[in-house]
């Protein structure tokens, strides 16, 4: 049994890593900015936790501080030219920003180890300082969903001309949601590189950000069980059966084309739905549709 | 020497203006990002290769590459997007879906090729070099410049000058308004993804001719230079993307020509984070990005 | 009292004239009408006095407040609610939940007790919840709190707007079409809210297409067409005014 567990510690152990990244995504996405920098926050948080580790000689919680507080940074700063963007916009913009980090962690050599990478990083954060982090980040998100925050960002994503009708600045809590994805995404990349040794620079580009685009759109991107489920299922998924490992690129493409055309919001979103209505139809009322709600 | 380097700036320009084309038509007419149209492209460069291995005309190869990639491109329509648009939820869906295929696409490209990285047997075009005002060009370079001109003319043709021209025209500026004028959208929508498909599969052949390096993950860093080009031309501007693609070629060997290696990337996609920001619809563009965010 | 006053309010798109030399006053404690055939510009009026949609000309105030080139979100901040003509929920959402996001204004928890969900922030939310619950009942639903809104009829789902917009308390409230697709007794039901809500002191803009509704319900009624006001004045003069009823020609007028 103990075996069993140890044998199982490195995939719980990415799955804590990969859902910190995953929250930052779904943050995001649940402000409504179309975002996919997560990879660039990430980059930069691992970098900065790696290099004042490696070159500097200073201890890791000061390194993992300074990613998450320059992952915030590179975020408001960012927010201010994307909040004049929209959409597929922001998209493009933001994929280019990831890319402008992975080519400048290639191109600054001396700091970054360049194509190389960065590596003899200490090797300092383990299962339990990785579960705190995820567990804080999770409760993080669930406090958000329960209070105005939730509401605001909720509306916001829906429909930006109600949102405005409410007085909701919509700006600001954009800014807001983004910046949050930034520190956690700093956080997770300091995290990621004390729990790794080494930094690679193609480790944050185009292929990870699809891994946690996957995890979200999977889970779903409303309830915080969202990216937890997702997550899980798509990091457990190889490890239950050895060809899925072998075909994990082909397993992930299939399942993001049925998962947005068969059940778009995911599978935690379209669970706790199911889990309401049948609740409410429990409950007597039947909604009062009299063949009327007809949309025009 | 920056003459010569402006010229084989140009000449990759013109095989950037084939994928670019594409990819910006799909977005003209569906405001959707085929995100798979750079596994389209690797298609087109990998059936060539085959059917001339064969030991039959690369033109045969080139044919098939059309022909195969149009219908390929068609099926992602189908499977990817079809469904979605009747959703309503294409923008953050279309994304998603596309990346979901092309993953799909490229590990089965993985696999058929073995992961190998092939090239064109030097038979297959003549090496001949002309001297021309002391500018040097090569018959193949000769070559893919013809066959950008002749395949951007005719798309100009057909968009301009035909009554299918005038359809694609007419469902890009209004679904609804070309449905009342007995126009069937569906229709329309299939033929562009053939062109669309189409034209990446020449460009497919064609940097495989001229880079002699074909591999499963040759399109992403195609997809990424057309988002460069695309913006820079206006999303979904024909126009636009043909000069964008030609003076991005220019730019990109001159960085590569008179700049360190490593910095090629970070000053292509800090240009396109630039221009999103200044002129988010495009160097030739009128109007605003997106929609209204407050008075507009 | 606080009133609206739309001062010779023009827009052009481009060339086109969608609203020229509009004059309307929407004061307190009264309902106000807005009536004209399709495309007479009701819409653009709307967007404008709303933020979505900056003036060509005029100005528009509130009170003492200039609403002309605020942002929408401080136009609503200003005290002004809306409803949408095509209804504009959270369809996934509960009804409950749809109403609680009108508060948002009211609300003022601070970042850091959201984000940690400190006592202050979670007593925020009950309180909320219970205005909401108040609001449900006021409109004879608390039975439907938990249907998801997509799931209502289009009445109820009217109801559901109106009530996410009294949620912030406004002075004036702006209604697109509020009963279009109600039967009866339910339009009924509402005119008694309305007169409600104006006995608060309340200004309501009634956008409509139900004559009859506006008959029976407005002190006031301006009439458009073509971007411009035709007519206004009383309901039953406006009505019988022969520019109203050449302007109605080719569509019914009684819509109900």
């Amino acid at each position: 049994m103990s075996d069993f567990i140890f044998n199982y510690i490195p995939v719980f152990d990415l799955f804590l890593l990969h859902l910190g990244f995953a929250f930052s995504q779904y943050i995001a996405l649940r402000s409504g900015v179309f975002s996919l920098a997560t990879a660039a926050f990430a980059g930069i948080g691992a970098y900065t936790a790696g290099i004042l580790s490696v070159k500097l000689g200073l201890p890791s919680p000061v390194g993992i501080a300074a990613g998450v507080v320059l992952g915030t940074a590179a975020a408001l700063f960012l927010s201010l030219p994307l909040s004049k963007l929209r959409g597929v916009y922001q998209a493009i913009a933001t994929v280019a920003f990831v890319q402008i980090v992975v080519s400048l962690n290639i191109y600054l050599e001396g700091l970054t180890g360049g194509a190389m990478g960065l590596n003899g990083i200490p090797h300092t954060v383990g299962t339990p300082v990785l579960f705190v982090a995820a567990a804080g980040v999770a409760y993080m998100m669930w406090a958000i969903n329960r209070t105005r925050l939730g509401r605001t960002f909720d509306v916001i994503r829906e429909d930006e001309a109600v949102a405005v009708s409410l007085g909701v600045p919509m700006a600001r809590y954009q800014t807001l949601g983004f910046a949050l994805s930034g520190g956690i995404a700093g956080l997770f990349g300091g995290l990621e590189a004390h729990h790794t040794y080494a930094l690679e620079p193609n480790q944050f580009g185009f292929t990870f950000l699809i891994a946690i685009l996957s995890y979200v759109v999977l889970g779903g991107r409303s309830s915080v069980l969202g990216p937890i489920v997702g997550t899980a299922v798509l990091i457990a998924l190889p490890e239950i059966a050895r060809p899925l490992d072998e075909n994990r690129v082909l397993v992930y493409g299939l399942l993001l084309i049925l998962v947005i055309n068969f059940l778009p919001r995911g599978i935690a979103d379209t669970a706790i739905d199911r889990l309401r209505l049948r609740r409410v139809a429990r409950s007597g009322s039947a909604p009062a549709k009299a063949g009327k709600a007809v949309e025009t | 020497m920056i003459a010569q380097q402006l010229l084989n700036g140009l000449i990759v320009g013109g095989v950037y203006a084939l994928f670019a084309l594409g990819f910006t038509l799909v977005f003209g007419i569906q405001k959707i990002l085929n995100l798979a149209h750079g596994a389209i492209f690797t298609v087109g460069a990998f059936v060539s290769w085959y059917v001339v291995s064969l030991g039959l005309p690369l033109l045969l190869g080139i044919l098939a590459s059309i022909v195969v990639c149009g219908l390929l491109s068609m099926l992602v329509e189908f499977v990817c997007f079809s469904r979605l648009r009747k959703t309503g939820d294409e923008e953050f869906g279309a994304i998603i879906s596309s990346i979901g295929a092309g993953l799909v696409i490229m590990t089965v490209v993985q696999r058929l090729s073995n992961t190998r990285v092939l090239r064109f047997p030097f038979e297959t075009f003549p090496v001949r070099i002309y001297e021309f005002a002391g500018l040097r060009i090569t018959l193949l370079q000769l070559f893919m410049v013809g066959c950008a001109a002749l395949l951007v003319l005719a798309l100009y043709i057909l968009i301009y000058r035909t009554s299918f021209g005038r359809r694609i025209r007419a469902v890009t500026d209004n679904e609804r308004a070309s449905t009342l004028v007995a126009i069937n959208p569906n229709a329309t929508y299939r033929q562009v993804y053939f062109i669309s498909g189409a034209l990446a599969g020449v460009a497919g052949v064609l940097v495989g001719l001229a880079f002699s390096s074909i591999h499963f993950a040759m399109g992403e860093p195609y997809l990424l230079f057309a988002f460069v080009i695309v913006i820079l031309g206006g999303l979904g501007s024909i126009l636009g993307a043909t000069i964008a693609a030609l003076l991005f070629g220019m730019m990109q060997t001159l960085t590569i020509a008179f700049l360190p290696s490593g910095l090629t990337n970070t000053i292509i996609f800090l240009a396109l984070f630039l221009i999103l920001m200044v002129r988010p619809n495009g160097l030739f563009g009128k109007e605003a990005a997106g929609a209204l965010r407050g008075r507009r | 009292m606080t009133e609206l006053v739309l001062e010779n309010v023009g827009k052009t798109f481009g060339g086109v004239v969608a609203s020229e030399n509009v004059n309307i006053r929407v004061p307190a404690g009264r309902i106000t009408g807005l009536i004209g055939p399709n495309g007479a510009g009701k819409t653009t009026i709307v967007n404008m006095i709303t933020g979505m949609l900056a003036l060509s000309s005029g100005r528009i105030t509130f009170g003492d407040t200039d609403l002309t080139t605020m942002m929408p979100h401080r136009i609503a901040e200003a005290g002004l609610a809306r409803t949408f003509q095509n209804i504009r929920l959270l369809k996934d959402a509960s009804i409950l939940e749809n109403v609680m996001i009108g508060f948002h204004m009211a609300e003022r928890s601070t970042l850091l007790s959201a984000l940690f969900r400190l006592p202050g922030a979670a007593k925020e939310t009950r309180d909320t919840r219970a205005a909401a619950m108040a609001l449900l009942d006021r409109f004879g639903m608390t039975h439907l709190r938990d249907h998801p809104a997509g799931s209502l009829s289009y009445g109820h789902q009217r109801r559901v707007e109106m009530m996410r917009a009294l949620a912030a308390d406004p002075q004036l409230l702006l209604l697109d079409e509020p009963v279009a697709g109600m039967n009866e007794a339910e339009s009924a039901e509402l005119a008694r809210i309305f007169r409600e809500l104006t006995d608060e002191g309340r200004a309501i803009l009634l956008i409509e297409h139900d004559m009859r509704f506006v008959t029976d319900l407005c002190h006031h009624v301006y009439v458009l067409d073509g971007g411009k006001v035709i007519s206004e004045g009383r309901p039953a003069d406006v009505l019988a005014d022969p520019v109203v009823v050449t302007a109605y020609l080719g569509e019914s007028i009684d819509a109900a």
